[in-house]
């Protein structure tokens, strides 16, 4: 297991660094209030206009819950790859990472997740427990909430492994600005977060199906609120199985991506 | 194979870079542009290092010593050539190569910014996977060699760039490799700073026996640290030798200072191989009074200059 002591020290360092920054933790808390009071005055005028209760199966209370949890999981999910990576190359300092002993991508993946669990702990579990105990109920607590852990582990890798699709990009285009908002809004879109999938036409519903983004917020949100019988594993496992394939497929691509990638740099000098 | 740890053969990088052209329209065209030229910054190189030595690897800025240092670590492929660093080709292996060597580029650091140095020790021994005993051990001698505790528990961006430097050099060393790669590891540093730091450097390879590959632009470090110097310029290599080699190399020059009878100095460039320096003062004493006299030595850093200007091989 000597592998998992290289990991786990990283993992460590990262929530050891990312506690350093308690100022950035209180912002983020406040920078959220505002986005999720913009996401309920909004939501809130589209049922009002609407004129029934109940818009595409969701009531106005499954709206919110399900865009607060999302913002939840977008914080906690949220990954600088694009823009360290970017950053990285153009001082340099890229160097450094490509001569520990370690994998470029899983060096990378560890040194994030101490970032992943402290944002866990400090952001994701507070705002869950506000939103349990506020709609008293509407979130059914049972064995839901470990087939989530499950669903949102695998959602993680999967959003790990869109990131690492896009970052290595920046060797070819030198400009990464353009790039990074292209897939923020990309993934913030297709997967559910901003909008729920429900509200989407048929069309691009069917079409998002497909594709990798829902495997990052849609699935862990519905398991999450036991939608679609995913409390019982007949419906879970499906789900789960989304999730793995785009695992898998993603990390084969980015691996043979970045494999292609770093020839940039060790052929051409960066 | 015994004691060589370093061996190239033949290295030579080649870059492919765009000819850029001027003002708005030029670069517009280079859009389009398929004019590209061909950068020789490294051109058939080959050298051996054996293991324990101090190296000095010197050459004028933009001679090609980065890019050297590059693929011996294995973050560049070399266009052409061989090289074996500890029986390995460093950019086929650079995950097993990098566990065997230590890095320090003198501008950037490996640390970790937020994190106490005691943390980013900790997280290195633990990335190296080196044994908690030899951990141990290593922070024993680094006590003994510089004083540690100032900067164990400070944040690495609070610290002076003399205090980045030395954490960094501890840093490469810590998981105890058989080569420590060090590019300019003593820029910007004040007198007593650099001092330190080679005091440290010294102390490292005697006890651990690490070779160490230094390249420097002060020749403070070269005179301190190391026996052996390599220079190269344009991409070649053009001396390869001992250091006291290298000012006979470039022919045995002395200065000779005489204080005259009006108490004013006259200086004179001796060169050794054609004349010497009790004939000038002869010469001279036919037709001045001399009072005093200085002997000087040419310096590392003068004959290096002759070099960087001259320029051609030998």
């Amino acid at each position: 297991m000597t592998g998992l002591k290289k990991k786990t020290a990283l993992t460590r360092a990262g929530i050891i660094e990312s506690l350093q920054f308690r100022l950035s933790t209180a912002v983020m808390l406040f920078a959220n209030l505002i986005y999720l009071a913009l996401v309920y005055f909004l939501w809130k005028a589209i049922y009002d206009s609407s004129g029934v209760d109940v818009v595409n199966g969701m009531t106005f209370y499954d709206t919110m819950i399900y865009l607060i949890l999302a913002t939840a999981i977008f914080n906690l999910l949220e990954m600088f790859i694009v823009w360290d990576m970017s950053r990285a190359i153009q001082s340099g300092e890229i160097i450094m990472h490509l001569l520990k002993p370690m994998r470029y991508r899983l060096y990378t993946f560890w040194s994030y997740s101490g970032a992943h669990v402290n944002n866990f702990f400090l952001s994701f579990v507070p705002t869950f427990i506000v939103v349990v105990v506020i709609t008293k109920g509407a979130i059914p607590i049972g064995i839901n909430l470990l087939y989530f852990m499950v669903s949102l582990l695998l959602a993680l890798i999967v959003n790990f492994n869109i990131e690492m699709l896009v970052a290595p990009v920046c060797l070819y285009t030198q400009s990464t600005w353009g790039i990074n908002i292209v897939k923020e809004t990309v993934v913030l879109l297709l997967s559910g977060a901003s909008i729920p999938l429900a509200f989407f036409p048929e069309g691009l519903r069917q079409a998002v199906e497909y594709l990798p983004f829902r495997a990052v917020y849609d699935i862990p949100l519905t398991v999450l609120l036991a939608k679609n019988g995913t409390d019982s594993l007949s419906g879970l496992l499906p789900k789960l199985g989304i999730q793995l394939f785009w695992c898998v497929l993603l990390s084969v691509c980015g691996n043979l991506f970045w494999n292609h990638a770093v020839k940039k740099i060790t052929v051409n000098g960066g | 194979m015994s004691n060589e740890v370093i061996v190239m053969k033949n290295i030579s990088k080649q870059f492919k870079v765009l000819n850029r052209h001027e003002g708005l329209k030029g670069s517009i065209q280079d859009l389009f542009s398929r004019d590209y030229k061909i950068i020789k910054a490294v051109d058939d190189v080959s050298l051996t290092v054996n293991k324990g030595e101090i190296i000095g690897y010197l050459g004028p800025n933009g001679a090609g010593k980065s890019t050297t240092i590059k693929i011996m670590t294995g973050v560049l492929e070399p266009s052409a050539g061989e090289i074996f660093v500890d029986g390995r080709m460093p950019y086929k292996d650079r995950t097993a190569n990098s566990e065997n060597i230590g890095v320090v580029f003198g501008q950037r650091s490996q640390l970790w910014w937020n994190l106490p140095l005691i943390e980013s020790f900790n997280l290195l021994r633990n990335i190296y996977l080196v044994p908690e005993k030899d951990y141990r051990n290593m922070l024993e001698l680094y006590r003994s060699l510089v004083d540690l505790e100032p900067i164990l528990h400070k944040p690495v961006r609070q610290m002076s760039l003399g205090q980045r430097t030395l954490s960094d050099i501890l840093a490469a060393f810590l998981h105890n490799p058989g080569i420590v790669f060090l590019d300019e590891p003593t820029i910007g540093l004040d007198v007593s700073m650099k001092a330190r730091i080679r005091e440290l450097i010294r102390g490292l390879n005697e006890v651990k026996g690490t070779t160490v590959i230094l390249t420097t632009h002060d020749m403070g470090d070269v005179d301190a640290l190391c026996k052996r110097i390599i220079i190269i310029d344009k991409g070649r290599k053009i001396y390869d030798n001992d250091i006291e080699h290298l000012k006979s190399y470039f022919g045995s020059y002395r200065t000779l200072r005489m204080r005259l009878g009006d108490d004013s100095w006259v200086e004179q460039v001796i060169d050794e191989k054609k004349t010497d320096v009790m004939h000038v003062m002869q010469e001279m004493q036919k037709e001045h009074k001399i009072k005093d006299i200085q002997l000087q030595e040419i310096s590392t850093e003068e004959v290096i200059r002759k070099i960087y200007e001259g320029g051609e091989s030998a």
